[in-house]
């Protein structure tokens, strides 16, 4: 037991939540030297994880409010992790963005050419004129989004998976084959190089047809996550190109409240898909999820859909290394059927935090203003989503029963306790 | 998909398919065949589906070096010779650059 203890275990949410053992082992963050082994935890918010020292595990005989400022703080370093963990992700597609925008200049190329979601132009004489048809695209555009989602959560709630993948499949394929061509011939043209049919063929060929087999079946898991992070990219630059200027502006402050009304209210359509998919205990459909650990847990809270994130420990196996038995035995029952989970965070909001970016790139002349955005969004919109606002009493329950039956019991008598839950979104 | 939890004969079967699926013109799935299944095939201890994934893992190694050196051989002739073959180097362009060659 002792000798497996590294940060490089499995950390998922079962190890983490149970304790070790093991004596007190440093962290990789130097002031938690100073946790005392058994002591009172501490409530300090680390940004790394340290291996949680003392008693054996979930003994329950721990005094209520030790074991709850215990779950606490196992909970605010945990969110932590996950916080960062997005980071990266965010950040890369954002580069792509911000680098294809100020570089390759069709896409900040006024057109005049509109999608179909957005009829309104923008070319109109008065200020007031413009604001209004900003506004009547944006309602257009959310109405057309609302739509989308309740026909997706009617489509999975009557079974209708066929259809389902068959959407997701037609349109992963018209991202990564005829998006990528796209992208691919503004690059060159913006750097003035020859390029001939065949080679073209094969490259967008290889391209798009690896990516299907990445994202729809069964690939290396990071080449599955840099897939979604340049389709997100490429679905970022065809909405910058082509929604006009105060329309994605307003859009995107409307996409930001229907977002938090789709999850948060008890009728929104998100919040259905994800609740229909833990009934069934089913993961959600893979093309619309970035995960930083490939497998879904079954059972216990895997709230996944497009526009939110989970907040899940990444599990990521030690390389090359067995397992110690002893390990698995004391994690609980459930064990054989959790997997690997990792921090999810819906594609859409990838994209839409790389829209912001990018026509604040394309907008703003200078690097300030893009840097600005980019900052505000990582420090604004990502940790919330790693933080669990969500949280049905059920999964409390659940978790808390990891925990220590003592809190659960106390959960239980009291439910209107506010705790916050790592595994719910 | 991480390789560690899958049971061995599962891991000769993605190996395996992923082989395959190289001779529709991916030499892009022989790199990720190669690159991913590395480890499982030289750096691990043996087991018994291991000398089949080497094999595998070899022979994507080598279409993999085969597509590239035709690629490069024929992006080289058409860089090169593309301005001189008039029409046909027009004809096979996707995207033409400016300027005098």
């Amino acid at each position: 037991m002792n000798a497996s203890d590294s940060d490089e275990d499995i950390y998922n949410e079962r190890s983490a939540l149970v304790r070790s053992e093991s004596p007190a082992l440093p962290s990789y963050i130097p002031d938690s030297d100073l946790t005392p082994p058994n002591g009172t935890p501490t409530k300090r918010l680390k940004a790394g994880i340290s291996r949680r020292p003392g008693a054996a595990a979930a003994d329950g005989g721990g005094s209520d409010p030790e074991v709850e400022a215990e779950e606490e703080e196992l909970t605010l370093k945990y969110g932590a992790k996950h916080v960062i963990m997005l980071f990266i992700p965010v950040t890369l597609c954002m580069v792509v963005v911000v680098a294809t925008i100020k570089s390759v200049s069709f896409y900040t190329e006024k057109t005049d050419q509109q999608l179909i979601y957005t009829p309104f132009t923008e070319n109109t004489s008065s200020v007031g004129r413009r604001l209004l048809n900003s506004v009547l695209n944006t309602i257009i555009m959310i109405s057309v989004i609302v739509v989308m989602t309740i026909f997706l959560v009617v489509l999975y709630k009557y079974r209708c998976y066929k259809f389902i993948h068959g959407w997701l499949i037609l349109s992963s394929l018209m991202l990564l084959f005829w998006f990528s061509f796209m992208y691919l011939g503004e690059v060159f043209k913006t750097y003035n190089l020859a390029m001939d049919y065949p080679t073209v063929g094969v490259i967008i060929w290889n391209f798009g047809a690896v990516g299907m087999i990445c994202i729809h079946w069964k690939g290396p898991l990071q080449l599955q996550q840099a897939y979604l992070i340049l389709i997100s990219a490429l679905m970022a630059l065809v909405f910058i190109k082509y929604l006009p200027e105060w329309s994605a502006w307003v859009i995107l402050g409307a996409i930001s409240v229907y977002d938090l009304v789709a999850v948060l209210s008890p009728k929104g359509p998100l919040r259905m898909l994800v609740e229909t998919a833990q009934e069934r205990n089913e993961p959600i459909f893979p093309a619309l999820i970035y995960s930083s650990a490939m497998v879904w847990t079954v059972g216990m809270a895997s709230p996944n859909e497009t526009q939110r994130s989970e907040p899940d420990e990444e599990a990521e196996q030690s390389d090359g290394r067995a397992e110690p038995p002893s390990r698995h035995s004391r994690l609980l029952p459930e064990d054989e059927m959790e997997e690997d989970r990792g921090v999810k965070l819906g594609l859409g909001d990838f994209i839409f935090y790389s829209v912001l970016v990018g026509k604040a790139a394309a907008t703003g002349g200078d690097w300030n203003t893009t840097l600005a955005c980019f900052v505000a969004i990582l420090i604004v919109c990502v940790p919330p989503w790693t933080a669990p606002p969500l949280c049905d009493l059920k999964h409390k329950q659940e978790l808390l029963k990891t925990v220590s039956p003592a809190a659960a019991q106390r959960h239980h008598e009291h439910p209107d306790d506010s705790f916050i839950n790592p595994d719910c979104i | 998909m991480n390789l560690e939890r899958l049971p061995n004969e599962e891991k000769l079967s993605l190996c395996r398919k992923y082989y395959l699926g190289g001779f529709a013109f991916l030499p892009f799935l022989w790199l990720v065949n190669v690159v991913w299944f590395f480890r499982e095939a030289f750096l691990k201890p043996s087991y018994t589906e291991q000398l089949q994934i080497k094999a595998y893992v070899k022979r994507s190694a080598l279409g993999l070096l085969l597509w590239v050196a035709v690629l490069t051989t024929w992006i080289t002739i058409y860089q090169h010779f593309r301005a001189e073959w008039g029409e046909v180097g027009d004809y096979l362009s996707f995207t033409i650059p400016l300027g005098i060659p």
